[in-house]
């Protein structure tokens, strides 16, 4: 799947602002200022991911996976470098040094920031979209990019693709680096970057 | 109708808030960079910049501290998907007259250009 420059742009500002509403929201959780830099997005044959995702993040990762229904499904993924999650963690509970070595209480508080984070994403894609999405309860895993790239990939079939949203974003002088994945079948992703196309006409048109 | 320069460093952006813009009868240029946003500025001097805070190379908000360096009664708006209010502070700090939240509605948008427009020169 290769997007027209077109397409990537609408993707990119579509993606820009439910990021932005993401980082506010993650503000308003920290009580600190959220920097965030112009998402990257890409889209790549599920089979071809881990290379895409090694600017974003690399050895052991945090990742909140969601799964989601409705006209567009698939699977979100928000993944954290150990450090960066550690240090959201941190700020999340005011526990002082941040610490890789997650305990239940911390694991707890990942996940929800991951669940604000992805249904805050998808709920801007949703309303602007208008694309009605549910959703699974999301977990947590803590391994290796490679190790979750594999649970990714066991039982995909070769159609399936990757849409990856890279962010940069810096906390309290804290930079944390993550990304956003959204894993769609081929009739998925082709409904989803209609939509997309949809929405960009009608913000063109003012219809 | 004013002269207004529509900095963004979305093409979609720049397309669907020059159509409302001009549609409302103003003269719209448009700059992709912050870069090429004061160049524009420094030679054509637009009564109004309507300014993307999250772009590359250089962000809003340091365009707006060189613009309003560059003019210290330059009116500019800014138009952005980041509504912390802490980045809304900063704008205000930095000089900027309004501050609309993507996606663009035409209403709020051309509200915030007008009462812009009508504030006195000296609001600095």
């Amino acid at each position: 799947v290769i997007l027209s420059a077109d397409q990537k742009d609408a993707v990119t500002e579509l993606v820009n602002i439910a990021f932005s509403r993401t980082a506010a929201a993650l503000s308003e959780l920290t009580g600190n200022r959220v920097e965030l830099a112009v998402p990257e997005v890409s889209a790549h044959p599920i089979a071809e991911l881990f290379p895409a995702l090694g600017q974003f993040v690399r050895g052991d990762v945090a990742t909140v996976h969601q799964i989601f229904g409705g006209p567009v499904a698939g699977d979100a993924f928000l993944l954290l470098d150990v450090e960066g999650a550690a240090r959201l963690v941190a700020l999340m509970t005011d526990a002082g040094a941040p610490t890789t070595h997650m305990g239940s209480s911390a694991k707890e508080v990942l996940t929800e920031i991951g669940n604000i984070l992805l249904n805050a994403c998808l709920g801007v894609f949703g309303d602007l979209l208008q694309v009605r999405f549910t959703f699974a309860v999301p977990r947590l895993h803590l391994e290796s990019l490679k190790s979750m790239l594999d649970s990714i990939l066991i039982g995909a079939d070769e159609l399936r693709h990757a849409l990856l949203v890279g962010a940069r974003f810096g906390i309290r002088d804290s930079a944390v680096t993550g990304c956003l994945v959204l894993v769609l079948g081929v009739t998925s992703l082709e409904q989803f970057i209609a939509a997309i196309e949809e929405w960009a006409q009608r913000a063109e048109s003012g219809v | 109708m004013a002269k207004i320069l529509v900095v963004d460093d979305s093409a979609l952006s720049r397309k669907i808030s020059k159509r409302i813009l001009v549609e409302a009868g103003h003269e719209v240029d448009v700059a992709g960079d912050g870069l090429a946003a004061l160049e524009h500025y420094a030679l054509q001097r637009p009564d109004l910049v309507l300014l993307d805070v999250t772009m590359t190379e250089m962000n809003g908000l340091e365009v707006l501290r060189q613009l309003r360096a560059l003019d210290a009664q330059a009116r500019v708006v800014m138009a952005t998907a980041d509504v912390q209010a802490s980045t809304r502070k900063m704008a205000a700090d930095l000089g900027a007259m309004g501050f609309i939240a993507k996606p663009f509605v035409p209403r709020p948008l051309l509200d915030a250009v007008a009462a812009a427009l009508a504030t006195p020169g000296d609001h600095a």
